[in-house]
């Protein structure tokens, strides 16, 4: 039946040559040490626990490599778009930055407030890694390539992301402080509302593939030779903003809005508790860079590539380039306001998720049900999904009154009248807004 | 569940959950009370796990730890004048009574009862069954749980609507 | 069902990241809605009215650049122009022409730092303002090249201006502006379009012309509410009645139509500049007068259009060296009456976007 993915192309059981030194596939490498372990004569749970062992280092590193290597990158190309030159003193180009940034971290002074619940305190902090941590563990880096491979990946992921509001709840509040308090509240208010985005956007993946496991997620892309961002542009646009919000970066950064209550749920936290938090920032962008990579990028696939270049490589590329997109819109837009925000998300991108759910299903249904080929129905899907897209995010914005012309921008009148009086009201919402009705 | 590794993580976790209930109990600050009860949720999740129900355990993560605390927290800092703390009471004494029965009757009937023990063919995908289930055999308890939901949420959405306010969209 | 609330005091300043100096307001908040704000200046007094007392007339000068720190020219300008009243001296046609250039070099400078610093409290990280900051490095080294400092100028001294501009300076300045409009389109198309910005100034801070005038507000305030006043246009001074200008109006009155109103005039700048530059005369720069000059005993108010509005010097001579009153009308400290009629009903974001809008200095509310 053509939608068995087992009949896909094959990539599956490719010319793999699964000897230590293909780098291709880095399980091979560990698997030869294994059964050098085996050889000596260890007992059975030895092999296990060593290959645990290693995968949780090879993470931990990876990700504290790539982090400091991102505080750089991210910092000399917001400045190229700034116009300025980003740092450069500290070491040649500026590249010994993250260091100093983390020795000057280590070094402040950690100020506990006296009435602050102190372990209270360090529980937020440390809550804060968990998701993140968690997440990466079942993210497919390469074939083979991952912690664990749980039959509820998916579900997963959304699952250990909800901790992130206990942990920000808890901060906000041990510190004993009000615009701490005010700034969680606000915090925890705007990550449920995307989490139910995210599940919903995550939906359509996972109505494709037919499972919630991470790694037949990228198989299914790999056989079909498509990625799910050609067959999925609403989700994918539902998914990135909601995953921005829910790591807290701009702009949607109402957590950390500097110019409005200083900085939010972590304002009472200074020296490496506060480094924990900025840690924490980056490795959820990396563990979100990573699912939006391997549910709708292809994973470590790319047509064929990866029989030449390590499936690995590509993975790693692919997710650079999705943080330096979240580089970008730091950079260029600014912040909304939080009810903005809340608004945006209820009203806005919550019909439009369910609605893809909805065609989603009944495209899958049908592909089923009549029994077409994958050449010529996933052709069709993407080109009715985009079209879908780009109607419903207009028809739905031009009916909720995004594009009313009081909305829209304008120019000053220029005159040579003095004295003459050009004011009339703003209308209808406008002025509910500001007497506190809307 | 004869592999050791089963065996031990039970024990663990066994040892996690029962061992934050009784914290949440004993605790003086009502908030950290909470934070141990979302260690016992997780305790319970990861009890799943060894039961091979995978779905839900994530689901007992998403929604307890998840949000169920969220809850409770904001339940918590909205009453004004409940006291932040697990205050002596003068019902100390009957508490205990009453929880040392209910403790020795359900351990009695724990011990005296015959389990049948069911032989298990390994870990299954649970996912699947259970969404068939809810949608063929379970439907009218999902549909009635649905609507309880809806009419919790516009129940919240009428509960904080300012005064006086026109009817909008 | 009524739930009862209490409302809660926030206390933004004096110290934060973006109260544009040092400004210290008492919010009182219901939920997330302002009720009642408590504005409390003061803390960059620095009794110059008093200090003014004890220095002569062209001692002060040099006060007027630190009062509005960020727009010194304007602040000197209107300084000289109510001594040279008391005085009744005219200053040559050549000085007048340079004042009107020096003048709207510094509005457009102004103007970069108060647009700049609107995008940043909505929040864009200082992009788009360290992009406007490009051109006011280029207008500040104009001005070194004129009198050889870049903030504090005190170039405009009573009777004229304090030095000719050297023979670089007009290829510069002709340089110069014939690059700011393709620049202008640049930010017009950053800024003016963003949706976000849109959406956080849109019906924000909405000041009706009537109240705005019962206010006393003036500059881009007002005419960002509707009413076409200029100084420039309504009491010509310099050479503004020689060169040809729009006045730039808003209609809605909120923190977008302000916004606008500021990018226009930076438009409107550019075009007098290509004018004066052109028309300038040759001939002496100043009115020769002693190191410390005496006016004859009266009174004096000039006022003029400063990038924040009516900046106006009401100076107060006794025949003696030194001014017996010297008091400065300030915008920032008059606009600053209408930020409670601006801000309640709004929440505690809009609140920072509005002070924004205002564009104070708090060198000139505090003197």
């Amino acid at each position: 039946m053509p939608f068995d993915p087992s009949t896909g192309s094959g990539l599956r059981t490719g010319p793999f040559l699964a000897e230590w030194y293909d780098l291709r596939d880095l399980g091979n490498a560990v698997g030869a040490f294994l059964d050098w372990i085996r050889d000596q004569g260890a007992p059975d749970w030895v092999p296990y626990v060593v290959s645990g062992l290693i995968g949780v280092v090879a993470i931990l590193l990876w990700v504290i490599l790539s982090q400091l290597a991102f505080i750089w990158i991210e910092r000399r190309v917001i400045g190229r778009m700034q116009a300025r030159i980003g740092p450069n003193r500290v070491g040649p180009q500026g590249l010994l930055q993250p260091i100093a940034d983390t020795i000057k971290l280590f070094l402040k002074e950690a100020i506990t407030s006296r009435k602050a619940d102190r372990a209270l305190f360090w529980v937020g902090p440390v809550l804060i890694f968990l998701p993140a941590l968690a997440v990466l563990a079942v993210i497919p880096f390469g074939r083979g390539m991952f912690l664990t491979d749980l039959n509820v990946g998916v579900l997963f992921v959304i699952a250990v992301a909800s901790v992130n509001t206990v942990a920000v709840f808890v901060a906000g509040w041990a510190s004993n402080n009000k615009f701490a308090l005010l700034g969680a509240m606000r915090t925890v208010a705007m990550l449920i509302s995307y989490e139910l985005i995210q599940v919903l956007a995550l939906l359509g993946v996972v109505v494709f593939a037919g499972s919630m496991r991470m790694g037949a997620v990228v198989d299914w892309q790999s056989d079909f030779n498509v990625w799910v961002l050609f067959l999925q542009p609403l989700a994918f646009i539902s998914f990135i903003i909601a995953s921005a919000v829910e790591i807290g970066r701009s702009p949607m950064d109402i957590s950390e809005a500097e110019s409005e209550i200083v900085a939010g749920y972590h304002t009472e936290y200074s020296g490496i508790k506060f480094g924990f938090f900025y840690a924490a920032e980056y490795i959820a962008a990396f563990a979100v860079c990573g699912i939006i990579v391997t549910l709708y990028l292809g994973g470590w696939t790319a047509w064929g590539l990866e029989q030449w270049v390590p499936g690995w490589l590509l993975f790693l590329g692919k997710l650079y380039l999705t943080f330096f997109l979240f580089i970008w819109t730091r950079g260029t837009l600014p912040r909304l306001r939080i009810d903005q925000l809340m608004a945006f998300a209820w009203k806005f991108l919550l019909p439009l998720a369910l609605l893809n759910v909805v065609v989603t299903g009944a495209e899958v249904l049908i592909w089923r049900e009549a029994d077409l080929s994958a050449g010529v129905a996933l052709p069709i899907f993407g080109v009715v999904n985009a079209g879908l897209a780009v109607a419903l995010i207009l028809g739905w914005a031009t009916f909720m009154g995004h594009l009313r012309p009081e909305r829209r921008a304008k120019r000053a009148v220029l005159t040579q009248e003095l004295g003459a009086i050009y004011y009339t009201p703003p209308t209808g919402t406008d002025e509910a807004v500001r007497t506190g009705e809307a | 569940m004869e592999d050791t590794g089963t065996i031990v993580a039970f024990w663990l976790l066994a040892a996690l959950t029962v061992g934050s209930a009784l914290g949440v109990a004993a605790v003086r600050d009502l908030i950290r009370a909470v934070v141990l009860l979302i260690t016992s949720f997780l305790g319970v999740a990861g009890l799943y796990i060894t039961l091979s129900a995978d779905f839900v355990a994530v689901a007992q993560v998403l929604i307890y730890a998840g949000a169920i605390s969220v809850l409770i927290l904001f339940a918590i800092m909205l009453t004004p004048l409940a006291s932040r703390d697990n205050a002596e009471t003068f019902l100390q004494v009957p508490g205990l009574l009453l929880a040392g029965l209910v403790a020795f009757t359900m351990g009695f009937v724990s011990l005296k009862t015959d389990w049948s023990v069911v032989e298990r063919g390994g870990f299954e995908e649970t996912a699947a069954e259970i969404g068939e289930a809810l949608l063929s055999k379970y439907v009218l308890p999902f549909e009635l749980a649905s609507v309880l939901l809806l009419v919790a949420m516009l129940g919240s959405i009428l509960l904080v609507r300012p005064e006086g306010s026109s009817a909008e969209e | 069902m009524a739930m009862k609330t209490e409302p809660f005091v926030v206390n933004v300043g004096p110290q934060h990241p973006s109260t544009h100096g040092v400004f210290r307001m008492r919010l009182t908040l219901d939920g997330e809605r302002i009720t009642d704000v408590d504005m409390v200046v003061g803390y960059l007094h620095r009794s110059m009215e008093k200090l003014a007392e004890e220095r002569t007339f062209t001692q002060n000068i040099p006060f007027t650049d630190r009062t509005d720190y960020v727009a010194a020219m304007t602040g000197n300008l209107a300084y000289v122009l109510a001594v040279e009243k008391l005085c009744g001296i005219e200053p040559p046609e050549r000085a007048q022409w340079l004042r009107v250039i020096m003048s709207e070099l510094q509005r457009f400078a102004s103007h970069t730092i108060a647009v700049g610093i609107f995008a940043n409290d909505c929040g864009a990280w200082h992009t788009p303002m360290m992009h406007m900051l490009r051109e006011r490095e280029k207008i500040l080294d104009l001005f070194e090249m004129a009198c050889g400092a870049r903030l504090t100028t005190n170039y405009m001294r009573i009777g004229g201006v304090s030095r000719d501009i050297p023979p670089e300076f007009m290829p510069a300045a002709h340089a110069l502006i014939a690059e700011l409009p393709k620049r202008m389109g640049e930010y017009e198309g950053l800024l003016l379009e963003n949706e976000i910005i849109l959406t956080r100034s849109r019906g924000v801070g909405v000041l009706p012309a009537d109240l705005a005038i019962a206010s006393s507000v003036s500059g881009p305030i007002l005419r960002g509410s509707g009413v076409a006043w200029d100084i420039r246009k309504a009491d010509p001074y310099a050479a503004y009645d020689k060169v040809e200008f729009d006045i730039c109006v808003g209609t809605n009155g909120d923190v977008y139509d302000r916004f606008l109103v500021r990018v226009a005039e930076m438009r409107q700048s550019i075009h007098i500049l290509e004018q004066a530059l052109d028309m300038i005369p040759a001939g002496p720069v100043a009115v020769q007068m002693p190191l410390a000059p005496r006016p004859p005993a009266g009174e004096a108010y000039s006022r003029i259009e400063s990038p924040r509005g009516e900046l106006g010097f009401y100076v107060v001579s006794d025949g003696g060296p030194a001014p017996y009153r010297f008091h400065i009308r300030s915008p920032s400290y008059i606009n600053l009456t209408a930020f409670s009629d601006m801000v309640v009903g709004m929440t505690v974001a809009d609140a920072v976007v509005i002070l924004g809008s205002v564009d104070i200095v708090l060198g000139e509310v505090d003197r």
